[in-house]
């Protein structure tokens, strides 16, 4: 079997730049809904012994403790997650005494059980960010000169650096489409991005670049013995690493659905954001990386 | 041709070599086994020499537990930020470490098991991270922790505040309205207003204020800047303009005036208008001309012999060393007697008017006095209005009396609580390390007769005046508290005292029932894993993917057992990060795979064909899983302890999957005799090889 992808680039392009322009529109219109670990604030998530209370009541009776924006949502099927801007440990303290006020009033031997309880001072936001901005940077330039070196002997008919390039390109691409898959479920599920959306980000950005070397890697090996010209030698090699490209995604992306599926709330949209990015980054390690590379060799020779 | 196994063995040559790699992995997989369940193993080994009565004796094995992060086991992380403005950059670091070994004692003192406790710097900002597992009481630690004393010894400070540009406006824009508000009140004054009224509406001088504004009698040494300008004033009237004064601005009214008359002879007192020529001497004060007290004594007789009063000024601008001398030509003006040192006023007061006196010898050297007029002694009755004007601490705030020194709490030893000898009263005596005695001699030595300040959380609670430099390293906190007081303070100080003042800037807090849920739905999320990526394997490669599966789960038990000794700790996204390695350790096996069948496609025959995959497969395991490495090493290198952990996992678990899938599964396959294999050719694929 041999398909013909290299041929119908137009169409995988054109897929990649509709699905790319619709992420960037869509972080630019709704942008990205920042957690705690970015804004600073807190999030409490409490847990209720008897009847759960009303997410109105619980605003109606930390009116007054100025919180800053609270919002109150509930979770599981006895548990209430509250966040608020506040976040000092005597403003928590308070919203607990209050809660509790709340319940005993109704229910004389229930009470709340604190679960969960992030603090985040507003500094450490801003630091996370500088952070995070910083590795993506470092995993950027890591990945031109990992890949020029290791491309460094195959020269002909494309320089190695072109190889770094549109793999850089690709992965741009995959990163921007899993951050605006992420202001869309910002926008309508409430989706919220963690410090470890950051790490779901950066591995993203690695498996992507390891799924193109894979397809590089075979060209490389191919063209010495090649007879046939720069497009058709891609197009076998993509061919020949077809199965390879989509088996590990799946079981990549068997071990992640677990982890969505069973691996509880903490970590589910991390789990979720590795999903949709991997997904993308095997597509487009196959779809975007060597036409790019084709489009790249033609548009030289045109010259 | 060897004939028996042994000779294989050591003749290592193709299938041997194969045996020996086989033995190793079983060996590993045994050791690995016993670490992932050592408690498992323990039960066994009792069992076994309790079933053979005591004859088969596995020696035990040492129980390793994972270590699992908070949101696994339920606790609280906590993020201290450190104020270190004061101290300078040099010795930061070695302020934090202090910071964190007395949280620590804290802490232990608090009794949590296992207190994990790191610093960070993170840009400027320098953070104490303490975790706490399976804590009850969080508020109870954190108050532990925060209530922990700071200790710190100041000095004076003498450094001078600068107003910035804004505040030096806004100075002079207090000023201005404070005289416009003079003005209008010296307007009604002298327009005839009730001047005690006016006193008591708007005087700022308090003291004065109950007595209408009295100064009570003064004479022009008492208050130079008010009342040369009143002298000439009829009694009864207020000066006609504003005196600017170091005070503000006032409004005078001279109440009367009198000679005054010196208590003991009753008689009226003088003053005098003189000038003088002075020759200092070695040994005088203030003098820096080098002569000895002989040759000034000799130089002065021989002015004394030229000089009349026509050409004393002459005299004095040319030889006299006052500083300032040649313009003032020793001019003093007026002056009353107690102004003046006693030798030179006894001397002035008793000679004539117009006369020059002999040599008068006084601590300042040997003088000539012109004495040019001399009247009687008036004093004045004053009252006053004052308008206080701003001035730059007023604007500026006060200037810190204190400033830090270099000792601080953490060169503390020891505290204990002493009596003082004297009066017996409770005292805290402290003892210093080396370092901080060394600081501490240095600290009082250079502030002897000057006060030294003990700040405990920020207040002073001692301010003893240094007497003279103190070595041996001890020092005393006195005064102010009871014995209750005193040994508590010693107790605290004991458990330690911070260095550089903390705040609390994070806080997470898990709690045991979340961590547990997580867990367990980690564990469950593992197994499935684990199931569906081996059912995907099998089902799509067959033998080798079953071999791959059995590999995987050797995979599995060693990467858990580097998790034990190395130790990684667990969090939840390490354990995602170790699931989700699970399912790219496949990636090479896969690649392997489906190299294979092009090798077998090809027409090579399976030995062949395998051993072409794996080396053809090899180059880009290598190459992406080492770009996942450096993915995972920058994630460490920049990132939260949250994402660490994921990255920590994900390292370890890609560089033992290139080991599982290059080694064992490699292994495997040699393993199985290619004979047999070739004959049951649907074992690895359905495609027919092409002949």
């Amino acid at each position: 079997m041999n398909y013909r992808i290299i041929q119908k680039r137009g169409i995988w392009l054109g897929i990649s730049g509709s699905l790319f322009i619709a992420a960037v529109i869509a972080i630019f219109m709704w942008g990205l809904k920042f957690g705690i670990d970015f804004t600073g604030g807190s999030l409490l998530e409490v847990k209720f012994t008897g009847i759960r209370l009303e997410v109105s009541a619980i605003e109606g009776q930390l009116k007054d403790l100025n919180l800053g924006s609270l919002i109150v949502q509930p979770v599981n099927k006895d548990g209430m997650i509250l966040r608020f801007q506040d976040s000092s440990k005597e403003k928590h303290q308070e919203v607990l005494n209050k809660l509790d006020e709340l319940v005993k009033k109704d229910q004389k031997d229930q009470k709340i059980e604190e679960v969960r309880y992030d603090a985040v001072g507003p500094s450490i936001g801003i630091e996370l960010k500088r952070k995070a901005i910083l590795s993506i940077f470092w995993v950027l330039v890591a990945i031109v000169i990992y890949i020029s070196i290791a491309f460094l002997k195959v020269s002909k008919p494309v320089v190695s650096w072109k190889y770094g390039v549109s793999a850089l390109i690709a992965m741009s691409h995959d990163v921007i489409i899993t951050i605006g898959a992420f202001a869309a479920l910002g926008r309508f599920y409430n989706m919220e991005i963690n410090a470890p959306f950051v790490a779901a980000v950066l591995t993203v950005l690695g498996y992507s670049v390891h799924d193109t070397i894979v397809v590089f890697d075979r060209i490389r090996e191919n063209l010495p013995k090649s007879d046939e010209d720069f497009a058709s030698t891609v197009n076998i090699s993509l061919n020949q690493t077809l199965g390879r490209s989509i088996n590990t995604s799946m079981t990549a992306l068997l071990a992640l659905v677990s982890i969505i599926i069973f691996g509880g709330e903490s970590i589910r949209s991390f789990a979720l954001a590795l999903t949709i990015g991997i997904f993308i980054g095997t597509y487009s390690s196959i779809f975007v990386a060597s036409p790019l590379l084709v489009v790249w060799e033609r548009l030289r020779k045109d010259r | 041709m060897p004939d028996n196994i042994l000779q294989k063995l050591f003749q290592p040559s193709g299938r041997g070599k194969v045996w020996w790699l086989f033995a190793f992995i079983i060996l590993l997989v045994i050791i690995s086994g016993i670490i992932d369940a050592g408690s498992y193993y323990n039960k066994g080994a009792d069992w076994l020499s309790a079933k053979t009565g005591q004859t088969i004796k596995l020696p035990y094995a040492k129980e390793i537990p994972f270590r699992l992060g908070l949101d696994l086991q339920g606790g609280t992380q906590l993020v201290y930020s450190a104020d270190v403005t004061n101290v300078p950059e040099a010795d930061r670091r070695s302020a934090i470490d202090g910071v964190r070994d007395v949280i620590e004692r804290r802490v232990n003192v608090f009794g949590v098991s296992e207190p994990n406790i790191q610093t960070n710097k993170s840009g400027d900002d320098y953070q104490v991270i303490v975790e706490l597992a399976g804590i009850k009481d969080v508020n109870e630690a954190i108050k532990t922790i925060g209530e922990t004393p700071l200790l710190e010894f100041k000095e004076q400070n003498t450094a001078v505040k600068q107003l910035t540009e804004e505040e030096k406006n806004q100075l002079i824009a207090t000023n201005q309205e404070a005289e416009k508000k003079a003005e209008e009140i010296l307007g009604k004054a002298i327009s005839g207003g009730d001047f005690t009224a006016l006193v008591g509406e708007f005087s700022n001088d308090d003291a004065a204020k109950a007595n209408g504004g009295d100064l009570g009698w003064v004479t022009e040494n008492d208050n130079q800047a008010i009342v040369s300008q009143i002298k000439g004033l009829d009694k009864g009237k207020v000066y006609a303009d504003l005196i600017k004064t170091s005070q503000g601005f006032e409004i005078v009214k001279l109440e009367d005036k009198r000679v005054k008359i010196n208590p003991f002879d009753n008689k009226s007192e003088k003053e005098v208008k003189a000038s003088h020529l002075l020759i200092c001497f070695q040994g005088s004060d203030n003098c820096e001309n080098g002569l000895s007290k002989e040759e000034a004594l000799a130089k002065i007789s021989k002015l004394k012999e030229e000089a009349i009063p026509a050409n004393f000024i002459d005299l004095v601008k040319n030889n006299s060393t006052e500083p300032g001398a040649e313009t003032s030509g020793g001019d003093l003006g007026w002056f009353a007697k107690g102004a003046m040192v006693k030798p030179f006023a006894d001397a002035v007061f008793s000679q004539s008017v117009g006369t020059i006196s002999d040599v008068v010898e006084t601590p300042f050297g040997y003088h000539l006095i012109y004495k040019q007029e001399e009247k009687d002694l008036e004093e004045y009755k004053i009252s006053h209005i004052l308008i206080k004007t701003a001035k730059e601490e007023d604007v500026a705030g006060p200037q810190s009396e204190w400033k830090n020194t270099e000792l601080s709490g953490k060169n503390l030893k020891r505290a204990a609580v002493n009596f003082n000898p004297n009066d017996n009263s409770p005292e805290v005596s402290l003892e210093f390390d080396d370092e901080g005695a060394k600081m501490f001699a240095d600290i009082t030595g250079r502030n002897i007769n000057k006060p030294v300040a003990i700040y405990l959380d920020g207040y002073a609670i001692s301010v003893p005046t240094v007497n003279e430099k103190i070595t041996g390293g001890k020092a005393v906190i006195s005064g102010r508290f009871n014995i209750q007081e005193a040994k508590l303070l010693s107790q605290r100080l004991n458990a330690g005292a911070l260095p550089v003042p903390i705040s609390l800037v994070n806080q997470q807090t898990v709690g045991a029932s979340l961590g547990r849920d997580s867990l367990v739905a980690s564990l469950d999320a593992g197994l499935y894993a684990f199931l569906l990526v081996g059912i995907f394997m099998i089902l799509f490669y067959r033998l080798p993917g079953l071999l791959s599966v059995i590999s995987l789960l050797i995979y599995s038990l060693l990467v858990l057992a580097i998790f034990k000794i190395w130790p990684v700790t667990l969090t939840l996204s390490g354990v995602a990060g170790f699931i989700f390695s699970v399912g790219i350790a496949v990636d090479a096996n896969v690649l392997t795979f489906a190299r294979l069948r092009e090798e077998l496609r090809r027409g090579r025959p399976l030995n062949s064909a395998l051993e072409e995959a794996f080396a053809r497969a090899w180059p880009s395991i290598r190459d992406s899983n080492s770009f996942t490495i450096i993915t995972s090493i920058i994630l460490i290198i920049f990132t939260t302890s949250v994402v660490k952990g994921f990255a920590v996992t994900l390292i370890i678990g890609v560089a033992m999957s290139m080991f599982s899938a290059i080694i064992i599964t490699r292994t495997f396959l040699r393993l199985i005799p290619a004979r047999w294999l070739e004959s049951k050719h649907w074992l690895i694929t359905s495609i027919k090889k092409q002949s």
